[in-house]
């Protein structure tokens, strides 16, 4: 048995080790070819996000980020933990390093309050974008860059509305999550139609598929079903056909695949936050605080990215850079 | 039982080290058909060191081992079964969730039809594990049942019918009476006189003589990995046994300086001490 | 002339079958049907899904119809396919906590290798395969080899596989999630097989559905009457002894992380071709259903029990506990918590179940 397993077990990790260096140079390539690029000062800024790692909304964000550090030759650090506890650790990490800066979501600001707090007084900024519209101020953050989510799910009902929907399915991917739970609240507030809660594992897509086909089942009044993120959406889709439902599908946030679907026309429209300038902002503003001590939103009002609305009417314009996966 | 048969299994002057430590040095051993032999000895004197050597489960160091007059190459327990020598460990190679007869065909599965169709043949092995305990004279109430509902006696009673179905030459027993009773014991003992009356050759570890004495044929003492003792029983009694058993000559010696050293200054102790106490 | 010096024996005749050596008492007597049917491992399972099926027929209405049956039994065999390969793992006596993540691997795999090389879809599904197999393997030769438990090698495998889907779906695509391949070569005949619905007196059902129940029935034929499947039991009941009698354990456990992995392949596939791009953060906790599923389905957490029946029936009391909640319309926030609920009386019914059955 020793004999016989010698060999594979040799190939398997050299392409273990292979896959490994691959993956490893293709993270470090980016920020490495960056520095030469432009001779102003080099920043080290970090961002910590609260996005669920192969989200393809964060890599938007993460996309816009990078932009910002590449044009202004900023070294570009990026982390992310779903735990708030685990984020507030990486902004330790962070600060230990001596960055210049600091970009932050704050999906749960009171627990974050510390980690800012220490990160001022050694010195660093925080920006906050995505998350904390309400209390960026209070936890000790420069400026904020996003949307508010209920401005965002005001604006959605308010369009359910204008479309006409009589019951709408508000699609929670994960439980207890701020954000989410503020967008349904928001639309819930403004949709003069019933508004129906489901949660679903939003990290089973199986799962999703069956849980929002036995709700459409259960319920066939459903009339407009609304995803809080793009592949929900896509995923709503082959629920309803699977469940002979006629509701319609519209979402938060857009990615490519979600784009292409609104030109056919079998989704009708999402409502984005532009997250490709949430990251690119909350990056651009270091460079412009720390080269010219300027402050986006006089650091009193914060910075919307959203909401915007993205339908028949401008789609073709949108299509062109979702091709790109920066929208 | 004639010396004059020729051995089955025949280790000549074997060893086995393990780094510096010499767990087995040139010891032999000869086992014949219809032949009990008992190997003694105590924790660490290297019986276990041996079976493993015989069974295949270690490749010995320096020496001989000969099966039916052929150098025996065992690399591994499945080439030891195919040369006829089965081993009974102490926890019986059975598997305590498993029916009865599934244990007894466990690793030598009988099927039928061809492959990719090729599947147990239920029936005949049913049927022939349910043969093969009453032949050895027990009667399992329900050949299904898993094997940790028999009693202790009754499952060694499996793992050597089971053995000795499998065409075993040679059926090596691991301190089969270890862990039983009394009763228990004598049941498995009586097996044991059945597989010797059935032709094969009998390797019975113990570290109890009268157990040995009881059933075998040629004794075998280890100490400290090497050969003490080994005698057919014509040139031995019971005594002689335990005698050797306990230590031999050792405690011999140890009995004669005992009685030199302890009888005065024990006597002494105990005469000042009770001064003490007296004044 | 040994013979003639030594001390008598007893003539060496067996015992009679009568005297029942070993202290067997006589009153145990052929197991009664009833009870042999009651001590099977699914049988306490197979309670506790008539109960839970029970309950939400009683109280969520839209429960009742043949479409919430197959949404249900669709639900159930995403969970039910992993869990043949679990179950039998398990019975094994291992674990695979890099299950729910496999899923995932295979799936980026297949649409990336379709995708980035322009290859057929069937070629693409064949590497993809390629690639589980190799995981599975790798799985077992690092079990079987460091003898250390598979609890601590397939979890750093699920934390290794997390992070490579992450990393190799970005480095290889440039986006977190794989790319769309439904117009390519291959790509409808893929979907027929691994995930188009047909249909029965007017119901759609998904064709998992009849993989499903293919793959427990051939697991179920290899568990009972098979050679593989007497040494899988005996592997994970007790494997020292089946090494001490010939079984090659750790082929046999090799070739089960490698079943999972097959598994894990198809119902990669099946998320691959019914929703056409893959999420490369997916699959993250999956892993713990399909243990339960196989758990609740009778199997013994420290193997050589259990069936895989029992695991499919596992499958479809979390299927029916995840759907019923939703169709009986409680409460959302308590989602989760009904899951629970009705999975602790699913288990608590089935383990009173076994142990009567035991005591009687």
């Amino acid at each position: 048995m020793k004999r016989l397993f010698t060999r594979p077990s040799a190939v398997v990790a050299g392409l273990a080790a292979a896959a490994l260096v691959l993956a490893g140079c293709s993270s470090s390539g980016g920020s490495q070819e960056e520095e030469a690029a432009l001779d102003t000062p080099t920043y080290k800024i970090a961002m910590v996000t609260h996005g669920v790692a192969g989200d393809t909304f964060w890599d938007i964000v993460r996309k816009g980020a990078e932009a910002a550090a590449t044009k202004s030759n900023i070294d570009f650090q990026y982390s992310a933990a779903d735990e708030t506890g685990e984020q507030a650790t990486l902004v330790d990490n962070a600060i230990d390093q001596g960055v210049d800066g600091i970009a932050l979501t704050l999906a749960k600001p009171d627990a974050l309050k510390g980690v800012v707090k220490r990160a001022n007084e050694a010195g660093i900024p925080v920006v906050a974008f995505n998350s904390g519209i309400e209390d960026w101020e209070e936890v000790g953050a420069m400026s904020y860059y996003g949307t508010d989510e209920h401005l965002a799910g005001t604006a959605f009902g308010k369009r359910l509305n204008d479309e006409g929907a009589k019951h709408a399915l508000c699609v929670i991917q994960e439980q207890g999550h701020v954000a989410l739970e503020a967008r349904c609240q928001s639309l819930k507030e403004s949709f003069d139609g019933k508004t129906t809660k489901v949660y679903v594992n939003g990290s089973d897509m199986t799962s999703v598929q069956s849980t929002l086909q036995a709700k459409l089942q259960s319920d066939s009044s459903i009339d407009y079903v609304v995803t809080l993120g793009a592949p929900f959406a896509l995923t709503a889709l082959g629920s309803a056909k699977s469940a002979g439902s006629d509701a319609k599908v519209a979402t938060f946030d857009t990615n490519e695949q979600l784009v292409n679907k609104i030109k056919d026309g079998s989704v009708q429209f999402a409502v984005d936050q532009q997250p490709f300038l949430q990251g690119y902002l909350s990056i651009d503003a270091f460079w412009l605080y720390l080269s010219n001590g300027n402050f986006a939103g006089g650091s009193k009002e914060p910075v919307l990215t959203g909401p915007a609305f993205i339908d028949d009417s401008n789609i073709d314009d949108i299509a062109k850079f979702a091709a790109n996966g920066t929208r | 039982m004639s010396d004059s048969t020729k051995p089955i299994l025949e280790l000549t002057d074997v060893g086995k080290s393990f780094g510096n430590i010499h767990a087995l040095r040139d010891v032999s051993l000869s086992v014949r058909a219809g032949e009990v032999t008992c190997i003694l000895g105590d924790n660490g004197a290297g019986k276990s060191t041996m079976i493993k050597i015989i069974s295949g489960l270690y490749q010995h160091d320096t020496g001989s081992y000969h099966v039916c007059g052929e150098p025996m190459n065992c690399s591994s327990p499945r080439d030891a079964l195919d040369c006829g020598i089965a081993t009974v460990y102490q926890d019986l190679a059975l598997v305590p969730l498993l029916p009865v007869w599934r244990n007894f065909f466990l690793g030598s599965e009988l099927t039928i039809g061809p492959w990719p169709f090729r599947r147990l043949d239920v029936a005949a092995m049913r049927r022939i594990a349910d043969d093969e305990l009453q032949k050895m004279g027990i009667k399992v109430p329900d050949i299904d049942q898993p094997v940790d509902t028999l009693s202790g006696g009754q499952r060694q009673v499996v793992a050597i019918a089971r053995a000795i179905h499998f065409g075993a030459k040679v059926l090596i027993l691991d301190e089969p009476t270890a862990a039983l009773g009394v009763k228990q014991s004598g049941v498995v003992l009586k097996y044991i006189s059945a597989a010797r009356e059935a032709g094969l050759g009998v390797i019975f570890i113990t570290h109890n003589p009268h157990h040995a004495y009881l059933v075998g044929d040629h004794f075998v003492i280890l100490r400290q990995g090497t050969l003490d003792l080994s005698s057919p029983r014509a040139e031995l009694t019971l005594d002689d046994l335990t005698h050797h058993m306990a230590g031999g000559a050792e405690l011999d010696a140890l009995k004669h300086e005992l009685k030199r050293i302890d009888a005065p200054d024990v006597g002494a102790v105990h005469e000042k001490h009770e001064q003490e106490i007296g004044s | 002339m040994a013979t003639t010096k030594s001390p008598p024996r007893k003539p060496a005749s067996p015992p009679s079958p009568e005297t029942v050596p070993g202290g067997t008492p006589a009153r145990v007597t052929q197991r009664s049907l009833a009870r042999r049917f009651a001590t099977r491992p699914e049988v306490g399972s197979l309670v506790g899904a008539v109960a839970v099926f029970a309950l939400f027929f009683t109280v969520a209405v839209p429960f009742r119809e043949f479409d919430s049956l197959s949404t249900v039994l669709y639900a159930s065999s995403t969970i039910g396919i992993m869990a043949v390969g679990v179950s039998l793992l398990m019975i094994g006596g291992e674990f695979d906590l890099s299950a729910g993540v496999g899923v995932i691997t295979s799936a980026l795999a297949g649409g990336m290798f379709a995708y980035e090389l322009s290859l057929n879809i069937w070629v693409a599904a064949a590497l993809a395969l390629g690639v589980s197999l190799l995981i599975g393997f790798l799985n077992g030769y690092l079990v079987v080899k460091t003898k250390l438990p598979s609890f601590l090698i397939t979890l750093s495998m699920f934390l290794m596989l997390q992070g490579l889907n992450l990393a190799i779906t970005r480095w290889v695509t440039g986006s977190v999630a794989s790319p769309t391949i439904s117009d390519m070569d291959g790509y409808a005949s893929a979907q027929k097989v691994f995930s188009s619905t047909f249909t029965i007196g007017g119901v759609n059902v998904q064709i998992t559905v009849l993989w499903w129940i293919l793959f427990v029935a051939l697991a179920t034929w290899v568990l009972l009457r098979t050679k593989v499947g007497n040494w899988i039991y005996a592997a994970g009941g007790n494997a020292d002894s089946a090494r001490a009698v010939g079984v090659p354990v750790n082929y046999t456990k090799i070739g089960l992380f490698m079943t999972v992995a097959f598994m894990a392949w198809f119902v990669g596939m099946h998320n691959l071709f019914r929703f056409s791009t893959v999420q490369s953060g997916e699959g993250v906790g999956n892993e713990l259903i399909y243990i339960a599923a196989a758990v609740i389905g009778g199997c013994a957490l420290m193997g050589g029990w259990g069936t895989a029946i029992g695991a499919a029936i596992g499958a479809l009391i979390l299927g029916m506990a995840q759907q019923g909640v939703v169709y009986a319309g409680w409460n959302p926030d308590l989602f989760m918590f009904f899951i629970g609920a009705t999975l602790l009386v699913a288990v608590v019914l089935n383990m009173w179940v076994r142990l009567r059955a035991q005591r009687r």
